[in-house]
C-alpha cells in the first residue's frame, strides 16, 4: 500500500512517538516493526508532522532519530498533531462539506431531498458520480452520533437537520488554551483552538508532561465508563482485564496517568493508562453499598499509586533538621505531606508521619531530603535499610573517601 | 470519538480553502499557502492533487467551490461536553468564559473523578475576587499588549512597584500556581501572582523585549536498575534532553534546564538516589556533594541501625 501521512488506528504510532520523545536512543534495529519499511513509514509520518522538533545523532550503531522539546517553551502541545491524522475515504470527505452545506439549521430535509441535492451538486464534475444512498444514510448516522447534525421522525421517515450553536466561542478563546494543556483530554480544547481565527499565545506551562496526550483515547473510555458505571475491558502486557473504573489519578511530577479501579477480587488496584491498550466498555456494575466509604478509606492512605486496601498500614516517620533561617525546609514538609502530617519536635527538628498501604513508595521523596534527615523509623525495614544503603551509595558517588568523579 | 478526520489536518485545509474560494478569492498560489499553513510537511504532495483532480468533488477546475457558502462546522457534542467539563473547574472563574449554549450538556468528567495526588498543596486560591480581578487585568494587558503597572512582594517585607511588558502568564500543574514571565527595561521578571498585589493597566507604550532566560546543562550517567530507565526518563521528559546508550545498563541523559530551577533539579536529581551520577557540571557536582556531606554529619558512618530513631 503507498504511504500516506494518514492513519488509521492510534495504536502503533503511540508506541512510536512514545520511544522517539522518551528514550531517543534507540536505532532502527531495535525498533519492534513488524518490517524496516514500517519504521521507516512511522518515522516519516513523525517527521512529516513534527519535524521541527525532530533531531538526530550519529553514532558507531548508526542513526537515531528522536522528538526534543523543551514543553515549557512552547504554548500548544505539539503531540496532538498527531490526532490530526485521521486517515479518510474520498466519498468521506466529499460528503462531509456538501452534506453541512445541504443540511441547514432551520429545515429538515428527508434522505431524497439530500441525495437529489447532492446528484446535482456533483453533476457539475466532469468525473460525476453519486455514492449509494446507504452511504450517504450511514454517513448521517455517524453526524447524528458525533452532534454535527439532528434527526427527527416524522411518520416512518427520518428528517436531518444541521445542527445549531448558541456557544459564543470568541469568549473561549483564553480558556480553550490554557485547559488544551491544563486538563485532561486537552485535545479536545486544541481541536477548538482550529475553529477560532487566532489561537492565544500568551500561556506557558512548567513541568507539562506533553506525553500524556496519547493516552486522551484511554482517559476518554475510561471517563465514560465512570459516568455510566460499566465495568472496562482492556489489554496490558501482563493479560487481560475487566474492573470497575473509578478514578483516574494524573502525576504531575512523573509523567504518568493511571486508573484506580474496584477489581473483581474485591479490592482496588492501580493501571498505568500508558500501558492499556484496547481499551473498550463493558457491562454496567452495580456498586456493592459500602464501596464509596471503602474508597474513601484506601484513598486516605495512598501515598501514591500503590496498594489494595489489604494489608496492614505502614508507618513511616521521618525528622528533619531545619536550621535557623530554613523555614522554607517546613513549608516544603507542608505542602508536599499528602496524607503524612508534620509536627514540629523541637526549636530545630520538625517530623513527618505518614501511615500508607506501601512505604516503599515514598522512598523517592524521603530522598529529596538527603542533608536534612536526622532520624527515620518504619515499621516495613526495608525502606530505612534501602535508604540508609541508597545514601552510603550516594555517598560513594559524591563524597566518598575516594572521590568516584575524580 | 477523539481520533476522527473531522478533526483533522486535511480537512482543516479543505475548509480553510473552500472558504478562500466561496468568497472568490482562491488562486493556485493561495491554494498552496493554505496546504502549508493548515497541513503536514507532505500534505502538498496529496491535497492540492486530490482537489483539483476531482477526487474530492469539492473544487471545480477554476478554483470555484462546489457549495454554496463557506464550510459550517458545528461543535461536535465531545467538544461541548469539555467545555461544560471546564465549567466544573475552579481555574475556569479566571477566565470569562460565557456558558451560553452549554446548559443541556452533560460534562465529559467531572474534578471529583480526577485526582492530582502529587500537587502541591499550597497553590494559588483562584476563587479570591483580588487575585481574579488581577488575573484578568494581566490577561487584557496581554490581549491588548499594553505594560501593566504590578506591585509584588519580592521578599519577606521587601516590595517592588514597576511598569512591565507582560509576555506570558506561565503555569505549574505540579504547584498549581501561575507566574507572570515579564520585562522591564533592564531585566527579565517572573512574578508569581499570589504574591501580585496590585495590578493595573498603565498608560505606557513601552514594549521591553523578554531577555532569554539563562540556561545550564546537567550531564548524568544513569544505571538501568529497579526499572530506572523508564521512570528517569519519564520523570525528565517535560525537559529538551539527549539520551545516548553507553552499553548494556547504562545510558548518558544531558537535560537543559533554567538556571533559576537549579535547587529543584538538585532534588530531583536526588529522588533518584544512586542510580545516577551527575557528570557535570561540577557546580552541580558540588551542590550534591554538599548535601551528602551535610547528611554525614547528621548521620556519620554507613550502616543503618545507628540511625534509626527509638
Amino acid at each position: 500500500m503507498a504511504y500516506s501521512e494518514l492513519i488509521k488506528s492510534f495504536h502503533r504510532i503511540r508506541a512510536y512517538l512514545r520511544s522517539f520523545y522518551v528514550y531517543g536512543f534507540r536505532h532502527r534495529r531495535e525498533f519492534d516493526q513488524k518490517s524496516a519499511r514500517s519504521y521507516d513509514n512511522e518515522r516519516r509520518r513523525v517527521e512529516s508532522w513534527l519535524g521541527e522538533y525532530m533531531s538526530f545523532g550519529q553514532d558507531a550503531d548508526g542513526r537515531r532519530f528522536f522528538l526534543s522539546v523543551d514543553s515549557r517553551s512552547i504554548p500548544e502541545n505539539p503531540l496532538y498533531r498527531a490526532f490530526r491524522a485521521k486517515s479518510f475515504t474520498d466519498w468521506d470527505i466529499t460528503l462531509h462539506f456538501h452534506l453541512l452545506d445541504i443540511l441547514r439549521a432551520d429545515e429538515a430535509l428527508r434522505i431524497a431531498e439530500v441525495m437529489d441535492e447532492l446528484d446535482r451538486r456533483l453533476a457539475s464534475f466532469e468525473r460525476a458520480a453519486l455514492p449509494d444512498e446507504s452511504t450517504v444514510r450511514k454517513k448521517l448516522k455517524e453526524y447524528h452520533n458525533l452532534g454535527l447534525i439532528r434527526t427527527e421522525k416524522r411518520g416512518r421517515e427520518t428528517l436531518y437537520r444541521r445542527s445549531e450553536d448558541h456557544v459564543s466561542l470568541e469568549r473561549w478563546d483564553a480558556a480553550a488554551a490554557f485547559f488544551s494543556e491544563a486538563a485532561p483530554l486537552g485535545v479536545i480544547g486544541s481541536y477548538l483552538g482550529d475553529r477560532l481565527a487566532r489561537r492565544v499565545p500568551w500561556f506557558r506551562f512548567k513541568h507539562h508532561y506533553i506525553l500524556n496526550a496519547l493516552d486522551s483515547e484511554v482517559l476518554l473510555t475510561l471517563f465514560t465508563a465512570i459516568r455510566e458505571r460499566k465495568r472496562v475491558r482492556f489489554r496490558t502486557a501482563r493479560g487481560l482485564f475487566t474492573v470497575v473504573p473509578l478514578k483516574v489519578y494524573i502525576g504531575t511530577q512523573t509523567g504518568r496517568q493511571y486508573l484506580l479501579a474496584w477489581t473483581p477480587r474485591q479490592h482496588f488496584a492501580f493501571y498505568r493508562a500508558d500501558l492499556m491498550d484496547s481499551v473498550t466498555l463493558g457491562e454496567a456494575f452495580e456498586a456493592p453499598e459500602d464501596l464509596a466509604q471503602r474508597l474513601e478509606t484506601f484513598q486516605a492512605h495512598c501515598w501514591g499509586v500503590t496498594g489494595s486496601g489489604s494489608g496492614p498500614l505502614q508507618r513511616v516517620e521521618m525528622t528533619v533538621h531545619v536550621g535557623p533561617g530554613e523555614g522554607f525546609l517546613v513549608e516544603r514538609l507542608e505542602r508536599e505531606k499528602r496524607c503524612g502530617q508534620v509536627e514540629q519536635v523541637d526549636e530545630t527538628h520538625w517530623r513527618f508521619t505518614a501511615e500508607v498501604w506501601d512505604a516503599l513508595e515514598l522512598l523517592p521523596w524521603l530522598r529529596t531530603f538527603t542533608g536534612r534527615v536526622s532520624a527515620l523509623s518504619c515499621t516495613d525495614e526495608r525502606v530505612t535499610q534501602r535508604f540508609w544503603e541508597d545514601f552510603d551509595a550516594l555517598a560513594e558517588l559524591y563524597g566518598g573517601e575516594t572521590d568516584a568523579l575524580s | 470519538m477523539l481520533f476522527h478526520e473531522i478533526y483533522g489536518s486535511y480537512y482543516r485545509a479543505t475548509a480553510a480553502i473552500l472558504r478562500q474560494a466561496a468568497r472568490g478569492a482562491l488562486t493556485g498560489r493561495e491554494l498552496t499557502a493554505l496546504v502549508q499553513r493548515h497541513g503536514f510537511g507532505e500534505s502538498l504532495l496529496t491535497i492540492p492533487d486530490a482537489l483539483r483532480g476531482e477526487r474530492w468533488l469539492l473544487l471545480h477546475r477554476d478554483l470555484s467551490s462546489a457549495l454554496t457558502g463557506e464550510p459550517e462546522l458545528p461543535l461536535t457534542t465531545l467538544e461541548k461536553r469539555w467545555m461544560k467539563a471546564l465549567l466544573l473547574d475552579p481555574r475556569i472563574q479566571l477566565f470569562d468564559a460565557d456558558p451560553t449554549g452549554l446548559e443541556e450538556v452533560e460534562p465529559l468528567f467531572t474534578p471529583d473523578q480526577v485526582v492530582y495526588y502529587d500537587r502541591y498543596t499550597n497553590g494559588d486560591d483562584f476563587q479570591d475576587p483580588g487575585y481574579i480581578a488581577r488575573f484578568r487585568t494581566i490577561l487584557r494587558a496581554l490581549r491588548e499588549k499594553s505594560a501593566p503597572y504590578v506591585r509584588f512582594q519580592t521578599g519577606k517585607v521587601k516590595k517592588t512597584q514597576l511598569v512591565v511588558t507582560p509576555h506570558h502568564l506561565e503555569y505549574s500543574e505540579k504547584d498549581d500556581r501561575f507566574r507572570l514571565v515579564a520585562a522591564s527595561a533592564r531585566r527579565r521578571w517572573i512574578i508569581n501572582l499570589g504574591r501580585l498585589e496590585a495590578c493595573a493597566l498603565s498608560a505606557s507604550e513601552r514594549y521591553s523585549p523578554l531577555p532569554e532566560a539563562d540556561m545550564e546543562r546537567v550531564t548524568f550517567e544513569l544505571t538501568d536498575r529497579r526499572n530506572a530507565l523508564e521512570w528517569v526518563l519519564l520523570h525528565f521528559s517535560h525537559m529538551e534532553k539527549e539520551t545516548k546508550r553507553l552499553d548494556e545498563d547504562r545510558y548518558r541523559v544531558t537535560l537543559r534546564y533554567n538556571r533559576e530551577d537549579e535547587t529543584e533539579m538538585v532534588i530531583r536529581i536526588l529522588s533518584f538516589g544512586p542510580v545516577l551520577r551527575v557528570v557535570e557540571p561540577e557546580h552541580m557536582i558540588a551542590l550534591l556533594r554538599r548535601r551528602v556531606a551535610r547528611q554525614r554529619q547528621l548521620n556519620p558512618g554507613p550502616g543503618g541501625a545507628a540511625r534509626e530513631e527509638g
